[in-house]
């Protein structure tokens, strides 16, 4: 017995003492790199090159996206060109008729679904009445309304929650867009008026907070490509009409940033867009 | 406004059967299930005709999945899976007595298409979240508002929701939908076989179309 344990206790010994000092190993293997070729010795690294770590430049810090989440208005699928196009039409445009908003179709949806319901049960059921934000744009316009008042109006009904607005006029910071709102009206005024569709603007770096330009060097083309950190404020019709001059464009961009966004309302401040161009 | 004509063809396939009792009993002692819904008598039984197959849309077996996947039994905690003597039952009793309401969660063309008669149709999306009118619907299926806002079931109707068939996802996500609302699962039932199972056994089956 006890020999068994002294002959595995010199076995174990002997194999840890092949496996420390590798005796059959060739010695250059461990100076080679992985293509083979020798290393030359000739560079010794010691603990003295680092010593002054203060002197290093530190990188500057990279600032993630905030993650705080905001409060955000309700938002629905209802896109803000055909709520527009109502508030002109409402409002006697010429040549601008209604069109059915998603929010129109699901009210007519529920209401036939009331009525079955009813036809069945016999009892009245009602379809509430509720605020849309067409109809607060619409009075506000129609009061002769300012655009800081139009602000207020819309921005206190979105946070009490009776308006549900359309994603592209959620901003960065939880609020509603009025500016873009208002802009588009005006844009889809002149369009409906024979005027022209606003142009794409010529925009720099220099001009814009936030923007990028990266020009690679592809083959014999030189690709450029456009940046956008989103800043407090911003919605997603915002950024489009600062890059293409209105809100048509906004898909292009939401679809070419699917990764970051969720949403067309999940905007954040710090989040890093992607522009792309147009195809022409 | 939806006008809904009845054309309700139970029992016209009765050729051959003569003046004999039926052949085609709904258990051995019920030939028939009847009852009243808001004033109106529904009578439903099987088709008599021992040589009937199915035709059409609900004869089909491999509908592609996604999106047409197998369902499990139990749609949700809570919530009974019902089959067709459970349906017949509810209609029975829950619908007659205005306590209950039994709603096909399909789209309203294949609701207009034939439905299980004294049905009504909820669409599942209609139940979502996304539709701002959801909570109109939950007061018109019997809850409340209570005095902080937020909706009172206790009164509210106890529901059986079928779909296509066990391949079908639309009851189910109904049943989420409701649930996720508030709707207490023990006032929900689940009709799994839907209505092609319910085809499948010859009951009565009923018209809904739209004029025009």
């Amino acid at each position: 017995m006890i020999r068994t344990t002294v002959a595995l206790a010199v076995l174990a010994f002997v194999i840890c003492g092949l496996i420390i000092f590798r005796p059959f190993a060739g010695d250059d293997l461990a100076a080679r790199d992985p293509l083979g070729a020798r290393i030359v010795p000739d560079v010794e690294v010691t603990r003295a090159v680092t010593q002054n770590l203060e002197a290093l430049t530190r990188p500057a810090p990279v600032q993630a996206p905030r993650r705080v989440d905001v409060t955000r208005p309700d938002t629905d699928d209802t896109h803000l060109s055909d709520m527009t196009n109502n508030v002109l039409a409402e409002l006697g445009f010429a040549g601008v008729s209604p069109v059915t908003t998603n929010s129109q179709a699901q009210r007519q949806s529920t209401s036939d679904i009331l009525a079955g319901i009813e036809a069945a049960t016999g009892q009245q059921s009602v379809l509430e009445q509720r605020e849309t934000l067409e109809a607060i744009v619409i009075a506000a316009l129609r009061a002769g309304e300012s655009d800081e008042t139009i602000d207020v109006i819309v921005n206190q009904a979105a946070a009490a929650g009776t308006v549900a607005v359309p994603e592209i006029l959620v901003t960065s910071d939880g609020r509603v867009d009025t500016y873009v709102l208002l802009n588009n009206i005006v844009t889809q005024a002149q369009i409906a008026a024979g005027g022209a569709a606003p142009g794409i603007p010529q925009v720099s770096p220099d001009e814009i907070q936030g923007m990028e330009v990266h020009v690679v060097q592809q083959a014999a083309v030189e690709v450029q490509s456009r940046f956008y950190t989103v800043q407090t404020g911003d919605s997603l019709g915002a950024i489009s009409i600062k890059f293409f001059g209105s809100i048509k464009h906004f898909e292009t961009i939401f679809e070419a940033n699917k990764g970051l966004l969720s949403s067309p309302d999940r905007i954040r401040v710090g989040q890093r867009l992607v522009i792309p161009q147009l195809e022409s | 406004m939806r006008h809904i004509v009845f054309l309700t063809v139970f029992s016209s396939l009765m050729a051959g059967t003569g003046a004999t009792a039926q052949e085609v009993r709904i258990t051995t002692f019920k030939s028939d299930a009847t009852f009243t819904l808001n004033g109106q008598t529904f009578t439903i039984t099987r088709n008599q005709d021992t040589g009937a197959t199915m035709q059409g849309e609900f004869a089909r077996t491999s509908r592609a999945c996604p999106p047409d996947c197998l369902q499990p039994m139990h749609a949700a905690d809570g919530v009974v899976t019902a089959g067709e003597l459970e349906v017949l039952a509810f209609l029975e009793q829950d619908v007659t007595d205005r306590r209950g309401l039994l709603l096909d969660t399909r789209a309203p063309e294949a609701f207009a298409r034939g439905s299980i008669p004294g049905a009504v149709n909820v669409p599942f999306v209609t139940l979502g979240p996304e539709n701002r009118f959801r909570d109109d619907i939950l007061r018109a299926l019997g809850a409340t508002t209570a005095p902080n806002g937020t909706l009172d079931f206790t009164n509210a109707m106890s529901l059986t929701l079928f779909s296509g068939g066990a391949w079908s996802s639309d009851a189910p996500d109904a049943i989420e939908h409701l649930i996720t609302a508030g709707y207490p699962a023990e006032k929900i039932y689940y009709y799994r076989g839907g209505i092609q199972a319910w085809i499948g056994v010859g009951l009565s089956v009923q018209f809904h179309q739209t004029p025009g």
